[in-house]
Parts: C-alpha cells; structure tokens; sequence
C-alpha cells in the first residue's frame, strides 16, 4: 500500500495546499478504515489493497471519450483538465466557483468528517490538487445537458473532486461519467448541494478497464422542495466501491435513486448508500440492482435514518440480486433506522437466478437458451439504464454490457 | 387525534411477577475465577470432562471481549460483582413433590406454574429452575414410560452422562460467543430432553425460569435432542422479582434434530424489565442454536419477548441435512427504556433446506427495538429457500424501530427474499373501532394482537392466550 506507507511517512505530497494538510493530518495517525467496522468489514483486502498500490507522480494522460459529443449544445467538462467556463445567457448562468469559495466550503465539510465513514472523502482530498478540483455554481433553467468526465491515468493513482451549487431553482441533467484505465485507481469525490426548488436529473456511469479500481463518494444536501434523482451504473471494474450519502436537510424533498452494478470475473464492486431524513415530508424511492458472475462479489448496503423531526416521512428501498454463477457471492444489507412513529417506511430484498419459467416460454417460442438468457437480462438492467440519457446510438451501453456476459 | 391524557389516565398495571419469595438460600461468595469453577463443578458432583469443559471454556471467556456491536447500550458489567451460583436450601435428594419446600412451591404457583400434581389435567411436563438449581421436574413416569428423558441438566450429567458428553457444546461451541463462554465455564443448571427413535413426545415439555436473588446471574443451559422421527414441542417462561439492581442472565440453548426429527421450541419472555426510568432489570444475553443434523428435520422457534431491560437474542437454525427446515416466529415488545437487539440466522449449508422469519417488533415509550436477522446461503445450499418478514410498529414518537438484515448469497439456484415494513396504529382504524363501541384500550389492543397474529397462530395453545393478554398489559398506558 504505497500510498499509505507514504501517507506515514509525509512523503506524499511535496508541497500540500492547506486542505491537503488538514487532510493529511487527519489521517496520518490512522491512514486506514477500520477494516472490521460495519462499513468496510465487506471489502476484499486484496483489492483494497491494490486500490493503494498506485502511484500519484505519474503525469496524467489525456482522456480517452468512449463516445462522440453528440451536438453543439451539450456542455462536456473534464476534471483536471483545463475547461473553458463562464456561461452567462439568458435564461442561465454557469460560473466557476473561487478557490477561496471551495476552499471554505471543503474545510466547512472536512470538519464534520469522520475517519471511518468519509476515509474516501479525506483520502480525496489528501490527494487531489488544485487543478483536479472543478468547482461550479449553476442557476437558471433550460441549460443544455452536462457531462462531465474523470478518469484515472494507466498505471497510476487519481484523485478528482467536483464541487456543484444548485441555485434555487435551478434545472439541471447532468451526466457524470468515471473512466478507469488500465492498472490503475480514481478516487472520485462529489458534492451536491441542492437549493430550495431544485431539481437534478444525476446520472453517474463507472466504466473500468482490466485492473482498474474506483472509489467513488457522492454527497448529496437537498434543501426543501428540491428533486434530487440518481441513476447509476459501475461495471468493470477490479474492484470499486461507490459510496452514497444523502440528506434531506428541512424535509419536504424527493429523492431518487436507481443504481446497478454489474460484476464478472474476479471483480468487487460495493455500493454503500445512506440516507438521512432530518425534516417532515420527505421521499425517498430506491431501487438497487447487482448481477454478478464468474467469481465476483457484489455487496449492497442501504440505511434509511428517519429520526423524531422526519414525521410523515415516505421511503422504501428494494435492493433486486441476480447470482448468475456458483462461484459468485452477493451480499446485500438493506436496513431502516426509525424513531419518527407517523411513516411509511419499507425495505425488501431479494436473491435469485434467472427466472425459469420466463426463461422455458421464451425457449417453447423458438429462442436459444442463450437468446432468451440475454432477454431477460436485458430487460433487468434496461429497467435502471433507461434513466441514463445517453442515446443508444453514441454509447450503447447495454450492447457492451451484454457482450462482456 | 387521540388525546394523550386519556392514555395516560389509563392506570399501567404493576409487573405482576416482582415478588421475591424468601428463602434460605445457598451462595457461593461473588466473583469469579479458576476456583468459582473448580467449586460449582465439585458441589454438583460432576465428572472430569464438565470440569475440562468449563475450564476450557473459562480460557476463552478471559481472552475475549464483551461484543458491541448491537444496537444496545448499558453500562458495563461487573463479572467479578455476581454470584454464579445460588440455590434454595433443601435436603439433599428430592423423590416426590412433596419433599419440596412449601414456600418453593408456593412461588411457582404464585406464578401460575403447575407444579403440583394435582394439575396434571393441563398435560403439560414441566422443569422448575429457581436460581441456580432446579427444584422440580413434573409427569417424569409418564414420560419414562415412553422413553422420553426430561430432567435437569445436573441430573443428566449422573444418569446419562453419555449424551451429555457427546451433544454437550456440540451445537454452541464454548468459544461461539462472549456470553455463551461464560455460560458454558459457569452454567448451574438446565434442562435435558431426549427423545428416543419415532416417539412423538405425548404432551408438551416446559420449563420455566425464576430468578429470585437480585445478586446472582442466571445461567441455564438447555440441551434438547430429537432422535430419528421423533417429535417434541418445548415451552419455556420466564420471571423475576423486581430489584433496582441489573441482573444477568446468559443461557444456552441447544437443539439437535435428526433424520425426520421436529422440535418446536417456544418462549414467553416475561423477565422484570426495569421500572419507566430505566432502573433495574434483567440483562438477557442468550444464546439460543438449533442444528437440522438429519435429512429432512424440523426446527421451529418462536418466541414472545416483551421482558428484561436488554435483550440480545438470536435464536438461529444450522440447516445441515437435506430438505432440512428451519423457522422462526417472533413477536418482541418493547416499553419504556427497554433495548432489544434480537432476531435469528438461518445458515443453508444443506441441498433443498426451507427457512421462514416472521419477525413482528412493536416499540412503545423510549425504548429502541432492532431486528437483526442473518441469511446464509451456502455454495451447497442448492434449491434452497427462504422468506423473511419484518414487521415493525411504532407507538408514540419516541421509539425507535431498526431493522437490519444481513443477507448473503452464494449459491444461484437459491431464492431469498425479504421484506419489512414499518407502520403505526392507524388513525382510521382506532377511530372505527370506537365509533362501534369498542373502548380505546382495547382496540389498540385488538389492533395489536392483530398485527402479531402470523406469530401468535405458530405459538402452542396455552402460551397464545397468556402472550396476548400479556401484550395488552405491557402496552397499557404506553399508546399516544
């Protein structure tokens, strides 16, 4: 573990900026997570490890787009790369936040960290420099579609942030898309902060090469009245662990969220979300889906926290499993936390296979086993993918997930 | 809107069973070390390998931490502040009821527990542990006469050492968990049942728990083994008197079924829970196993929890044989400051096993109740099944009500589903309720044994009317 060893010994960093410090400090006495807690116990050791093998010197490669921009009007932004921003039309303005506006706000977040629950978040910020944080304030409607894109260089260790105010009222489609190269690991960090009125249309796609690992965190702040909407898809990756946090800081605020990950070979992919209520009304509708084969391991971890203020709160979380090999292993956890007493909260959980009966009509029509394996398959992942707009015919997601199983 | 004042006009009625019967009691001084061992082994006579047993097991305890994961929070136990042994003063060997102090018997009746043989006509077997010791085992010729072996531990130990030897530990290792190491060095007595080859055990077995000395922990041990097609229905219960001390009680339970064996285990746990503040009460560290051995044999455990002030449970099945089946039905209550972290783990190791988890959790006053359930499916487990189900319901606005289940899966040819939910006593239905004449206690109440009523099906007879009027006692005063 490199980068631990160099975390120790201060080496990691020649010359940190006053977050990385701060950051640095908090991990110095105790670099890792507490590998037997709740929310790392999961985590294959191996992997983990080479998540940190990595070195953070290597100069960075220029990014590899899997698809073309499709028009004029959609807005494509790279972390770490030096993007041209300052929008001010009519109906919406798109600014770059100050440094010293990112700098109070990470310092504001980094306080409240702490070591077991935010280590991505503090090891991010350990690591990534000026230039690899973009920071943007967003206002205004009818804004063209965003996509903004991270990736990790072969063979070496990046960490990206990306920092996002949503004024009020504001509408936003914002596509987030994390590329891994070959042997190597992205440590992604987001932040969201939604205004009153809000509403964002989030879609997060995590596409790896062989031996790539991704640690990937998203916070989420909602104000009241605002419409936070996830979709999310992680494949390919050797190992990868998307961590999810969001809260609803007055109530009165929608959440969405449908994420699935896809595992094959010797992969690990985890998803770890949390949502916290801490106001009346709220809403929360989650659907996580894994698929795992060959010899991976898919693990989900879902907690709804409904404390005494979330009265008439309205949450319900399905977590959906496919085991497709007998070497494969899935791990789900689904748990609800409620003190409020006036709530609709529920949880369901399921593992299984290939449903059989679907699979004997569709082989009693005339379609191979193979063919109708591969229908139903697609029409389990479709149901998350849908939400994801990138057109079928840049970037047909669901041919190359399909092709690799 | 239901106003809170009515309810709380609503006089809660006094834990029933806080009396303390006074009696001439032998204890062995507080603490606890090689010697206390050594002393609880040498006063019940035990062979070499007991003593072996618990000294191993005490070995363990010492090298291992109190577990702190649970969703429970108490103030640290003082193992060296407990005695581990107490029992009522009696002449040395019992042969009929009649030896038995009075005032014993007293007790038990006080509480409800036919002991005299009088009683005979409820058919039901029953094993008295007061304390430390058991003082009393009913209808045992009756049960002789078909084989059946139903007697306490200690006694099993003299007469059948050999199934003591063989079974003792096998199902709950001595170094399992924290509580079940201390209760396998320190545990005083028990029961024991065997039941032999296709009997089908003629009426229905009980024992029944009291603590009465507020100094000294509880640690029973129950052993039960199921023979080949053979068939047995268990109930145990449970009471203390009420003390402003904390009590510990750390029992271990054993079930072994084999080949088209069926063991139904029941409990109603009515420990003192402590008073609304919080003072005293039990501490309810048990650990409770059943292991499926045989091809398709039957483990069933459902339990009524509404007792002690901290309950850490998890009575589980280990579904080993084939087509094997493993279920568990539990309602728990919990009032005031009460904590219960409880629920069940169905291992799958077995080809074609079937588990069920009914689990039904009402939360009233500040208390915080947490299901914690594990579902295990093995690379073997092929054609398995399970279904879970978690209930929870929330009285007032200051009850917590957590769910975590932890499922895991690695064989595809297996189905696992679960689902929980989380509800309150409906406004609308209250209001219907009393708009047909039904007064308010009792159609929260109805409501509630409504809602219990997939676990309460599952209980034997007799325990399913005590669980429901014990439920609408506990709930009294509590609803807002």
């Amino acid at each position: 573990m490199q980068i631990i060893e160099e975390i120790k010994k201060n080496e990691l960093i020649s010359n940190p900026s006053e977050i990385q410090k701060i950051c640095l400090d908090k991990l110095k006495l105790n670099p890792l997570p507490n590998i037997k807690s709740e929310y790392w116990r999961l985590s294959n050791k191996s992997k983990f490890s080479s998540f940190l093998d990595h070195s953070n010197k290597n100069k960075e490669s220029k990014v590899n787009f899997p698809y073309r921009k499709a028009s004029q009007n959609i807005i494509r932004l790279i972390i770490g790369e030096k993007n041209p921003i300052n929008f001010e039309e009519e109906n919406y303005s798109i600014r770059k936040l100050k440094e010293i506006e990112l700098v109070e706000y990470i310092k504001k977040n980094i306080s409240n960290f702490n070591q077991n629950d935010h280590w991505s978040d503090l090891l991010n910020h350990c690591l990534s420099s000026k230039e690899n944080i973009l920071g943007l304030n967003i206002s205004g409607n009818k804004i063209p579609p965003l996509e903004i894109f991270s990736a990790s260089s072969p063979d070496s260790f990046n960490a990206k942030t990306l920092i996002l105010f949503f004024e009020k009222n504001s509408k936003v489609d914002l596509l987030q898309i994390n590329l891994g190269n070959k042997n190597s690991s992205l440590s992604q960090s987001t932040y969201f902060c939604l205004e009153e009125n809000t509403s964002v249309n989030h879609s997060v796609v995590s596409c790896g090469e062989s031996k790539s690992n991704l640690l990937n965190s998203l916070n989420v702040i909602q104000k009241a009245k605002s419409e936070y909407s996830l979709g999310s898809l992680h494949f390919k990756f050797n190992y990868a662990r998307f961590e999810i946090r969001i809260n609803q800081l007055d109530g009165h605020a929608k959440t969405n969220i449908k994420g699935i990950q896809i595992t094959k070979n010797n992969d690990q992919i985890a998803t770890y979300t949390k949502m916290q209520f801490n106001g009346p009304n709220g809403f929360l509708d989650q659907i996580n889906k894994s698929l795992a084969d060959d010899k991976s391991h898919a693990v989900f971890e879902g907690s709804i926290i409904v404390p005494k203020i979330a009265q008439k709160t309205d949450a319900s979380q399905l977590s959906r499993n496919l085991l497709l090999s007998r070497h494969a292993k899935i791990d789900t956890k689904p748990q609800l936390e409620i003190i409020a007493d006036d709530v609709k909260c529920k949880h369901g959980a399921t593992i299984s296979q290939l449903n059989e009966e679907e699979l004997f009509y569709m082989r009693s029509r005339g379609l191979t086993l193979a063919e109708a394996s591969k229908l139903q398959l697609s029409s389990y992942i479709q149901e998350i993918i849908s939400t994801i707009p990138i057109s079928q015919d840049r970037w047909n997601l669901l041919d190359s997930i399909l092709k690799e199983n | 809107m239901v106003s809170e004042n009515l309810v709380k006009d609503v006089v809660s009625e006094p834990y029933k069973y806080g009396f303390v019967t006074d009696i001439e009691t032998e204890k062995i001084s507080k603490g606890l070390n090689e010697d206390t061992i050594r002393l609880i082994s040498e006063k019940k006579e035990e062979p070499q390998y007991l003593l072996n047993f618990r000294l191993n097991a005490f070995r363990k305890w010492q090298k291992m931490n109190e577990p702190n994961w649970a969703d429970l929070g108490y103030k640290k136990i003082d193992y060296q502040d407990i005695i581990y042994y107490s029992a009522p003063k009696q002449k040395e060997k019992i042969s009929s009821l009649d030896e038995v102090d009075p005032k014993l018997l007293e007790t038990f009746d006080k509480l409800g527990i036919p002991l005299t043989e009088q009683k005979k006509l409820t058919n039901v077997a029953v094993d008295a542990v007061f304390d430390s010791v058991s003082i009393a085992t009913t209808f045992r010729k009756e049960l002789a006469e078909h084989g059946v072996i139903f007697c306490s531990i200690s006694e099993a130990v003299k007469d059948h050492s050999d199934l003591i030897e063989k079974y003792l530990g096998s199902v709950v290792p001595a170094n399992d968990n924290y509580f079940a190491a201390l209760n396998s060095a320190v545990f005083s007595d028990g029961s024991f049942v065997y039941i032999p080859k296709g009997v089908k055990c003629p009426m229905d077995l009980s024992s029944y728990f009291r603590i009465n000395s507020g100094d000294s922990g509880q640690f029973e041990r129950t052993l039960i083994i199921a023979e080949e097609s053979s068939s047995v229905s268990y109930l145990e219960g449970c009471t203390a008197p009420m003390f402003d001390t904390n009590t510990l009680h750390a029992a271990v339970v054993e079930l072994i079924a084999l080949d088209d064996a069926s063991i139904k285990y029941s409990t109603v746990q009515n420990w003192y829970a402590g008073n609304e503040e919080g003072v005293g009460g039990i501490f309810n560290f048990v650990t409770k196993r059943g292991k499926c051995i045989g091809k398709r044999s039957k483990i069933s455990w459902s339990q009524v929890e509404t007792g002690s002030a901290i309950t850490w449970k998890y009575p589980s099945c280990i579904l080993l044989g084939e087509e094997s089946v493993g279920e568990f039905y539990s309602v728990a209550l919990t009032n005031n400051l009460q904590q219960a972290d409880t629920g069940t783990k169905m291992i799958h190791i077995g080809p074609r096993t079937k588990s069920t988890i009914v689990s039904k959790g009402i939360s009233a006053g500040n208390s915080i109740n947490s299901y914690r359930g594990l579902v295990k499916m093995g690379s073997k487990a092929f054609g398995s099944k399970n279904y879970s189900q978690c209930d929870s319901m929330l009285i007032g606005d200051q009850a917590a009500a957590n769910t975590f289940p932890y499922i895991q899966s690695q064989q595809p040819n297996s189905e696992v589903e679960h689902e929980a939910s989380t509800c309150k006593i409906s406004e609308d239905q209250l209001f219907y309720l009393q708009s047909r004449g039904i007064d308010f206690e009792e159609a929260v109440s109805m409501m509630v044994s409504g809602f219990c009523r997939d676990v309460f099906n599952q209980l034997p007879m007799e325990f399913a009317a005590e669980a429901d009027k014990l439920l609408a006692l506990k709930l009294e005063g509590s609803v807002g």
